[in-house]
């Protein structure tokens, strides 16, 4: 064998796939919203031929290939989705609208989009068509996310992602006595409350959280700008703390939220790694290797986790994860309202079919056959329609305990209030994110990285007034 | 040759150089076991030994799209343009640096100056002009730009200067032969293991392209692959079909390593064939 040539060869086709691999595997943010993953593209529809009529939706999500299906089936008119990965949506859509694009008539947006894209005027007027109307049968928090800043109506979502804390009815039960949803629910009322349950939890030989992740979705009860103005008010000085705390107190089982120990928590035990495990600065153990996992840390403690926080969209991942805990789990309320992602619906401003463009916003968010199609097609997301929410509220949740979650979510979402949620809510709350990281493992101390925080925020927003 | 140390030395190499290889080929080894296994196999424990989900995963990639056709796209785009980049680079490069006249410098200059520039500036006036032109979803758009390629004249022109006798030239043009003949004649046979290299490098650079192509084109049946790929990340529940998107990552990396096989026994023996003259 000439092995010269085999090494260069082998060495060749490395160099090759690296090469190739390095364009295509940058890793999107988690944009899940809920639903059932195997669809199918919805072009060159037959029944459309016959009344001739067409419609293009530009989507992040695959929902709507299905709506779309629907739609097509039931009124005839062809429905050509195109899907581009949410991460560069906006990308897309921005460019195509300013570069004067008239193919899509209906394009979407995640809550954070959408307020660029009203200022950017992509979104048509709806109450033109008559969108008040429907005012309240629509989730109000929902409607109010729809709105462009001069109280226009420009976009609507067929789901509610309103957040809530799912947690161990067993563990529960043995620990507190109880697993009564609005009993648990007041285990986790407020900070100092988390902190204190967290601590009856590991006295008992449980862990209240995998990650110091699980409350992110009901930190802010205040708006991050108000009037233009940087406000960080004592709740967010509060929730830093709390963070710090579960972290330094060693009161989680130190995971990471999305990676393999955060999700084997959902089914049950798990050893209890450590602070430096999750930062990586101890690299005896792999955490995203299940057998090297098991191996290393077989030695240390095990414990089970009692609580996880997630939006509604939760629902379903925590049902494909729990496995044997199926049925244990529970849901009850946060110390705040909060909420996570949704996919809303809107018209071009450009599009030249707006009347059908309209017929299909209403056909997907406004009626409820479809929403009564969807919560079971979708096997349980959460719609944003009441009138069906309040038919459905008497729907037992096996995965959780037979709970009625359909009520809980409903009332979870009266609860949000939207005026508190800006634009600007995503980067700030990293950068918030990002300090309380460097205080919890002592690379910073407090006052540097409240700081640094206020510099990346001046710096990134110019026109927001920063009172240090 | 002194037995044992050189034995060891030789020994001590190959085992380097085979870590080297395996280091850079166990990702893709990771890629094809993962490609056979479910989503929640691929987020909750890591292995390489395969799985029995290679069927399922297949069959959720072409219930999103058909992989097949997002090859043919993208082959429709990544080889016109390629075959521009390649002879329309050489050209310039070989213009650059074999004929004298005033301006070159600037011009050259000026194509470095573009080399630096991130071709994303341009963008939603780049869109506004295919508008205009009627170009949008097509792939006209995708592939006549190619023609000008700022990083692969750069690199060509150097070469040239390197490998080619400017006497050769003149010996051409002695026996009557004109410019042309003797750019296609001559030239480009002996650039030819550059030109292979950088064709290689626009080929793998077409391949992949995701931005422009995710910009210009609007309808999924004209969808080149990265972009088609990129769908699969939109799905709603983003674990179910890792597996599925491991899997059409590893397809479409078979074109890639094809044309790799081909150009790189191209340079191998081009690039000992000069060596021996010399």
């Amino acid at each position: 064998m000439n092995w010269k040539k085999v090494v260069s060869v082998l060495l060749v086709s490395a160099m090759a796939l690296s090469t190739a691999a390095c364009g295509g595997s940058s890793e999107s943010g988690s944009n899940a919203a809920s639903g059932d993953a195997v669809t199918s593209g919805t072009e060159n529809g037959g029944s459309a031929a016959a009344s001739g009529e067409k419609l293009v939706v530009w989507t992040l999500a695959n929902d709507l290939i299905d709506f779309g299906e629907r739609f097509q089936e039931e009124t005839g008119v062809e429905v050509e989705t195109v899907v581009i990965e949410p991460a560069d949506y906006p990308t897309k859509v921005q460019t195509a609208l300013l570069g004067g694009e008239t193919e899509p008539d209906i394009i979407v947006g995640e809550p954070q989009m959408l307020e660029d894209f009203y200022d950017a005027g992509f979104f048509e007027d709806l109450d033109q068509f008559g969108a008040q109307d429907y005012a309240d049968q629509i989730v109000d928090y929902v409607w109010e996310v729809g709105q462009s800043s001069d109280g226009v109506q420009r976009a609507i979502s067929y789901q509610i992602t309103p957040a809530g804390i799912y947690y161990r009815r067993d563990i529960a039960k043995e620990v507190f006595g109880t697993d009564d949803p609005d009993e648990i629910g007041k285990l986790f009322a407020d900070y100092a409350t988390i902190l204190e349950t967290a601590q009856t939890l590991k006295d008992a030989g449980y862990r209240i959280f995998s990650s110091d992740a699980e409350i992110n979705y009901f930190s802010g009860d205040s708006a991050w700008v108000i009037d233009g103005v940087l406000n960080v008010d004592q709740a967010r000085y509060d929730y830093m703390d709390l963070c710090v705390d579960l972290y330094q107190k060693d009161l989680t089982a130190y995971a990471n939220q999305w990676s393999t120990p955060w999700y084997q928590a959902m089914a049950g035990e798990v050893p209890i790694l450590t602070a430096d495990i999750q930062n990586y600065a101890d690299d005896s153990v792999n955490v995203w290797d299940a057998e090297q996992f098991e191996e290393a840390t077989k030695d240390m403690a095990k414990t089970e986790v009692f609580a996880f926080g997630l939006p509604s969209w939760g629902v379903l991942t925590m049902r494909d994860n729990v496995k044997d805990t199926s049925g244990l789990w529970g849901v009850c309320s946060g110390p705040s309202y909060g909420f996570g992602g949704g996919t809303y619906i809107g018209i071009s401003s450009q599009s030249e079919r707006k009347e059908l463009a309209w017929d299909f916003v209403k056909f997907c968010t406004l009626n409820e056959d479809t929403a009564n199609w969807w919560i079971e097609y979708s096997e349980g997301d959460t719609v944003s329609l009441i009138p069906v929410l309040e038919a459905h509220k008497d729907d037992a949740n096996e995965v959780y305990g037979g709970e009625k979650l359909y009520a809980f979510w409903l009332q979870q979402a009266e609860g949000i209030d939207y005026s508190k949620v800006t634009r600007y809510d995503k980067a700030i709350g990293d950068a918030w994110g990002n300090a309380i990281s460097a205080i919890k493992t002592g690379e910073k101390t407090k006052e540097e990285a409240v700081n640094e925080f206020y510099d990346v925020i001046e710096s990134t927003y110019p026109d927001i007034t920063v009172n240090r | 040759m002194n037995g044992i140390g050189y034995k060891i030395k030789k020994g001590i190499l190959y085992l380097l150089l085979i870590l080297l290889g395996a280091t850079c080929l166990l990702p893709f080894l990771l890629m094809m076991v993962n490609a056979t296994r479910s989503g929640s196999e691929i987020v909750t424990s890591f292995t390489l030994i395969p799985s029995t989900h290679l069927k399922e995963n297949w069959e959720t990639v072409f219930s999103f799209f058909n992989l097949f056709k997002g090859m043919a796209n993208s082959l429709k785009v990544a080889v016109p343009a390629t075959a521009l980049t390649a002879y329309f680079s050489a050209m310039t490069a070989y213009g650059l640096a074999m004929y004298k006249f005033k301006g070159n410098k600037v011009i050259f200059g000026t194509i470095l100056v573009f080399m630096m520039i991130p071709g994303q500036l341009g963008l939603i006036g780049f869109y506004n002009l295919c508008t205009k032109l009627h170009l949008v979803n097509s792939y006209i758009p995708l592939i006549i730009p190619a023609i000008a390629a700022p990083g692969t004249v750069f690199f060509l022109r150097q070469y040239v200067l390197s490998v080619l006798p400017p006497s050769l030239i003149e010996a051409a043009r002695i026996d009557g032969a004109s410019e042309l003949y003797s750019f296609h004649r001559i030239v480009l046979p002996i650039m030819s293991p550059g030109i292979a290299t950088m064709a290689i490098m626009a080929f793998i650079g077409n391949w992949n392209n995701y931005l422009l192509p995710m910009i210009i084109l609007n309808k999924n049946d004209k969808f080149t692959l990265p972009v088609m790929m990129a769908t699969l990340r939109a799905s709603t529940d983003i674990n179910a079909n890792q597996g599925a998107i491991y899997l059409a990552v590893a397809i479409s990396v078979i074109p890639i390593l094809l044309v790799f096989a081909f150009f790189s026994k191209y340079i191998i023996s081009s690039i000992s064939a000069g060596a021996v003259k010399e």
